[in-house]
């Protein structure tokens, strides 16, 4: 799954500890979510979607290899 | 003993986060364990004596245990993550030590002294901060270029 989080939080001039900050989760956790290293919960992609203002959908997008 | 158990007592009170107690539970429990084991093999203790040098560490475990699970709850969901997957490499290792232990000491008889369950608890640690190590590698946490 790929995502836009690094491009938003451009947008909004914040750092990835500010990101953090704001949802409640360690600046780590930003870092490995933005690298797709990590999918974050439901809770959480609805939560940083809030924050940018935007939808879950053009925040996280599926690959082609997510596809069944 | 009175020490430490006054010293947790003053913790618990302080309302001091749960981040800053877990090292010093987790301090108290490695030097109980040294410490008995270190009693009990150079002393000649009385019997009862020797039943609560074996207890103390196992009880400063369920404390650092118990600290640890309130701890989770505060941890995000990478970390949460981060920590699950080092506990079942953790495991996984521990099982492949036990069972391969198992299987030479049938084969070969294994000398008391060169291999023992005294040598697992610190084979048990080191199994975990090496599923840590591999688990932070793995979801990016130690890299460092993040603005």
């Amino acid at each position: 799954m790929k995502n836009t989080i690094k491009v938003e939080r451009a947008k909004k001039n914040w750092t990835q500890a500010e990101l953090a900050e704001k949802i409640g989760v360690s600046r780590q956790a930003i870092n490995s979510i933005e690298a797709s290293k990590f999918v974050p919960s439901t809770v959480l992609a609805l939560r940083m979607a809030k924050e940018f203002g935007a939808s879950v959908e053009s925040i996280f997008q599926l690959e082609e290899t997510d596809l069944v | 003993m009175y020490i430490w158990l006054k010293q947790i007592r003053a913790m618990e009170k302080s309302k001091k986060p749960l981040s800053d107690r877990l090292p010093l539970y987790a301090l108290i429990w490695v030097l109980s364990y040294v410490g008995s084991l270190g009693a009990l093999k150079m002393l000649s203790l009385p019997e009862e004596f020797e039943v609560i040098l074996t207890i103390v560490p196992a009880l400063a475990f369920a404390l650092f245990l118990y600290t640890f699970y309130r701890y989770v709850h505060l941890m995000d969901e990478v970390q949460i993550k981060i920590r699950m997957e080092a506990a079942v490499v953790a495991f996984s290792l521990a099982l492949v030590t036990v069972m391969t232990l198992g299987l030479v000491d049938i084969a070969f008889k294994l000398n008391g002294e060169d291999w023992n369950f005294r040598f697992l608890a610190p084979m048990f640690m080191a199994y975990y901060l090496i599923g840590l190590v591999i688990s932070k590698r793995k979801y990016n946490i130690d890299h460092e270029e993040h603005d």
